[in-house]
């Protein structure tokens, strides 16, 4: 191990290996508190070259690794115990935009709404839009086939990335996708992007960008029942209109947010929120706005406002995208599912949910991508207290059982990690899983980047090869 | 709703038994849905057959048409999907070359896509979802039906595009879209280079924008210079002002939609088709070496502008050596600065114009995943019997 550190120290210098346990707590847990893992060390390349040596020292020591970005992630997924924490973060370069064609080509360390404003310059943004955006990286979004809000109409990450420079965790780089033109053979870019640190790391990724829209519309409804909000997204939808974005928010999250910094003036006595952005060409905006209005007041809402000028646009936003961290703070932990349904199994979702929440007693909050059946059901508590605890994972057990029987996947955007895995087995068959941990000794014959995650480890052929006693070595 | 209950060992069973007996007899099997593209791609060295049509069937397993998503069996055609689709004013933006008769399972196997991929992006943005019966005879279920997903490792994305080779589709759910409430279709005449200045600095996203070359305006009735046939979708006034927009390049003429039918069932047996692509804005001298030279053997040419995609149809009227010779003159020609991608070629020419597809280690640790003694579709990406 001593031998090991030194070596990484030569790649890096003294100051970018940690390994005091002090140093390493902030790199023990992500985004989603509940998971605690302690990494041996941490290292943080800063060059593509640094990033190169490092892996392929790992490689040559047989030593498992966890790339990692910002560590805004919502599945315990960037940790785990008695590994090398590989940080990617440093790699901050955006080494060209090509207004022209509307692209551009990152390093992995690029944070997504710094993308966004060296984009903007251009007229031009990167879609996917993670409410973490002005912290997580691109690196990040494309290990979880990032969304967000405005994923409804302009698709996730799979759908934005042309091409990536991978280095496999074996040390060979390959070429994924092709920046000049269509592939012919296996998606293997595909394959990559959603891979969670399984299949290696990106050293460079070709994004899309996507044009500025000529004008944005963004509506705010308030509705006296979830199932009115819902039956209003549905007849948006059924009428050929693909807003921007669609998100709900039930009583529970308005209320906390509009008490906490974030408050976007959103109505407290409402049982549901809509909020609806429309873009695109101007001509024709109004229109569809007026429809989408018509809508929601046909479905029952009590009223609807329309954002006026873009402080009051983001504002709306700011109190959608910081609903997370406004419950952050009135509870010491949380648990936030990324559960996706049917759009029309919606209403009897959400009853349900409702139902195992009083039985559970737990205080549940819905705050969702309504467009795409998307859920986001959050519980806060207090994790020192272990019956309390205890009584938040069955409740979010039972929901996402609940997610599964009414046809839907158990993430659509945090991906699996650590948290969604004791769910596979009720998505998956064996033969599926079987084949999934197979894909993976393809990219990682020694499956040693992030191991444990994603597929139970029960699902796999025996395997004896996890390094687990290259400390001692 | 339509949901039509799977037999209880599911309709990919008699697929499985297919393919285990071929397993047990070390028989290669040559993957086919309805048949109607077995002259594309690379020759595959198998004498049997799977005919998924008569094991699997066809159909719709699943439509909810307020979830905008439809699970159907591979097999199922674009026909019977439009005419389920079109009842409840919704569509599958899919129109890969071949038509009506053109199956589901077969545009995901190889990735195709016709002019509506510029706004809709092609196969792999649009399905969700796949049942495949492995080389192997195992059943695999990847994806699901629902919007967005990102359970697990994308098994959807690898089996798209496949050719089979990964194992034999059985199932297929994808995205839906409600219809717009206005649809129009002009043709404009515009060389490359204005095309894409107006596509690239349009507001309006065209469900298609696709340039024909004079020899193809002139075939389909629209035009006889190189011309832009634009698919608009939407409200009335989004409608009208994309046209006005558009009358800045010449005139607009309306056109039947039909057209974008027509245009699809285009290929003639006797040809050789090939795909150009590129950054699209450099397609421009792409385009121009293109048409001037299929302009003089006859040879039709259409491009996705907002894709970099240049399709070319280069007539094959000879046999024999010296006609394949002055056929791999013109292709090697036109191929310059571009990436290639064959769809048809004859049977001689795969090997010295594009020898191999999915040839790289990681492709070949997949097969060796799904397929261990290769079986299925043999050949098909210039893999060595």
């Amino acid at each position: 191990m001593n031998e090991l550190i030194e070596s990484l120290r030569a790649i890096v210098g003294d100051k970018r290996v940690l390994v005091r346990a002090g140093e390493l707590r902030t790199y023990e847990s992500d985004g989603l508190p509940g998971y605690q893992k302690r990494p041996a060390l941490a290292v943080f390349p800063g060059t593509r070259d640094e990033v190169i040596a490092v892996v392929r020292l790992l490689a040559d020591r047989n030593v498992p690794f966890v790339p990692r970005g910002a560590g805004t992630g919502l599945s315990g997924g960037a940790l785990a115990d008695d590994v090398v924490l590989l940080g990617l973060h440093r790699l901050k370069g955006i080494l060209s935009i090509d207004a022209d064609d509307g692209r551009a080509v990152v390093e992995p360390g690029v944070v997504n709404s710094s993308l966004g404003r060296a984009a903007a310059a251009f007229g031009l943004s990167f879609a996917p839009d993670p409410s973490s955006q002005t912290a997580c990286t691109i690196g990040g979004n494309v290990a979880e086939n990032a969304g967000g809000p405005h994923c409804l109409k302009y698709g996730v990450t799979l759908n934005h990335v042309l091409a990536i420079t991978a280095l496999l965790p074996g040390g060979e780089i390959v070429q994924l996708g092709n920046p000049e033109g269509e592939s012919d053979g296996y998606d293997l870019l595909g394959a990559f992007i959603g891979s969670e640190g399984c299949f290696g790391v990106a050293l460079d990724v070709t994004v899309l960008l996507t044009k500025n829209p000529q004008a944005v519309r963004t509506l705010l409804a308030d509705f006296s029942s979830v199932d009115a909000a819902a039956h209003a997204v549905s007849a948006v939808i059924a009428a050929g209109i693909v807003p921007a974005a669609m998100e709900m928010m039930d009583a529970a999250t308005v209320q906390v947010v509009e008490a906490s910094i974030y408050a976007a003036g959103y109505p407290t006595d409402a049982a549901a929120i809509l909020l609806i952005e429309l873009d695109g060409a101007a001509a024709g905006l109004d229109d569809d706005a007026a429809r989408v209005a018509a809508f929601c007041r046909a479905a029952g809402a009590r009223g609807v406002r329309s954002a006026t000028d873009p402080e009051e646009r983001a504002r709306l936003w700011q109190g959608r995208k910081k609903a997370f961290g406004a419950m952050g703070r009135i509870s010491p932990a949380l648990v936030v599912q990324d559960a996706v349904v049917p759009r029309t199994k919606l209403p009897a979702v959400l009853a349900e949910i409702h139902r195992i929440a009083e039985r559970h007693d737990v205080h549940i909050c819905n705050v969702f991508h309504a467009g795409d059946g998307n859920l986001h059901p959050n519980i806060g508590y207090d994790p020192t207290n272990p019956a309390e605890a205890a009584r938040v994972h069955a409740a979010m057990s039972e929901v996402m059982h609940a997610c599964i029987d009414a046809g839907g996947t158990i993430t659509g955007e945090h991906g699996v990690g650590l948290d969604k895995m004791p769910y596979m087995d009720a998505l998956f068959t064996p033969a599926t899983l079987r084949a999934m941990c197979e894909v993976r000794e393809v990219f990682d014959p020694g499956r040693r980047a992030n191991p444990g995650k994603v597929v139970p480890v029960h699902a796999c052929r025996e395997w004896h090869g996890v390094p687990s006693t290259w400390r001692s070595a | 709703m339509t949901t039509s209950e799977a037999p209880a060992r599911g309709h990919a069973a008699a697929v499985v038994d297919e393919v285990q007996r071929a397993r047990a007899a070390r028989t290669p099997l040559r993957i086919v849905g309805a048949g109607t593209w077995l002259h594309g791609g690379r020759p595959v060295h198998a004498d049997h057959r799977l005919d998924l049509r008569d094991l699997a069937g066809a159909g719709v397993l699943h439509y909810e048409p307020g979830d905008l998503t439809l699970t159907v069996r591979a097999a199922t055609t674009f026909g019977e999907i439009d005419r389920l689709l079109r009842a409840e004013g919704q569509w599958l933006p899919l129109d890969p070359p071949g038509g009506a008769d053109g199956t589901i399972g077969a545009t995901i196997a190889t990735a195709s896509a016709g002019p509506l991929a510029s706004a809709f992006g092609t196969p792999r943005e649009q399905v969700l979802g796949v049942e495949i019966v492995n080389g192997c005879g195992e059943v695999i279920r990847a994806g699901g039906r629902v919007v967005k997903n990102v359970a697990g490792f994308d098994l959807t994305r690898l089996m798209t595009g496949a050719w089979g080779t990964l194992g034999a589709i059985t199932e297929v759910s994808v995205r839906l879209r409600a219809r717009p409430a206005t649809e129009t279709t002009v043709a404009v005449a515009a060389s490359a280079a204005e095309a894409w200045r107006w596509i690239s600095a349009s507001e309006f996203a065209p469900y298609a924008a696709e340039l024909l070359n004079p020899t193809l305006a002139r075939a389909l009735g629209v035009g006889d210079r190189s011309t832009l046939l634009l698919r608009l979708g939407g409200n009335e006034s989004l409608v009208r002002a994309a046209l006005s927009s558009v009358a800045a390049l010449a005139e607009p003429h309306p056109v039947d939609a039909a057209v974008w039918t027509r245009l699809s069932e285009r290929d003639a047996p006797d040809t050789a088709v090939i795909r150009l692509s590129s950054r699209p804005s450099r397609l421009s001298p792409i385009w121009e070496r293109v048409s001037t030279t299929l302009e003089r053997v006859g040879g039709e040419a259409h491009a996705t502008p907002r894709r970099g995609v240049v399709r070319c149809t280069i007539p094959v009227d000879s046999t024999g050596d010296e006609a394949f010779a002055r056929l791999r003159g013109i292709i090697n020609a036109l191929r310059v600065d571009a990436t290639m991608v064959a769809e048809r070629l004859p049977a001689p020419l795969w090997r010295s114009l594009v020898p191999g597809a999915a040839s790289d280690a990681l492709s070949r640790g997949l097969r060796g995943v799904f397929d261990p003694d290769r079986l299925l579709n043999p050949g098909i990406f210039g893999e060595l019997p």
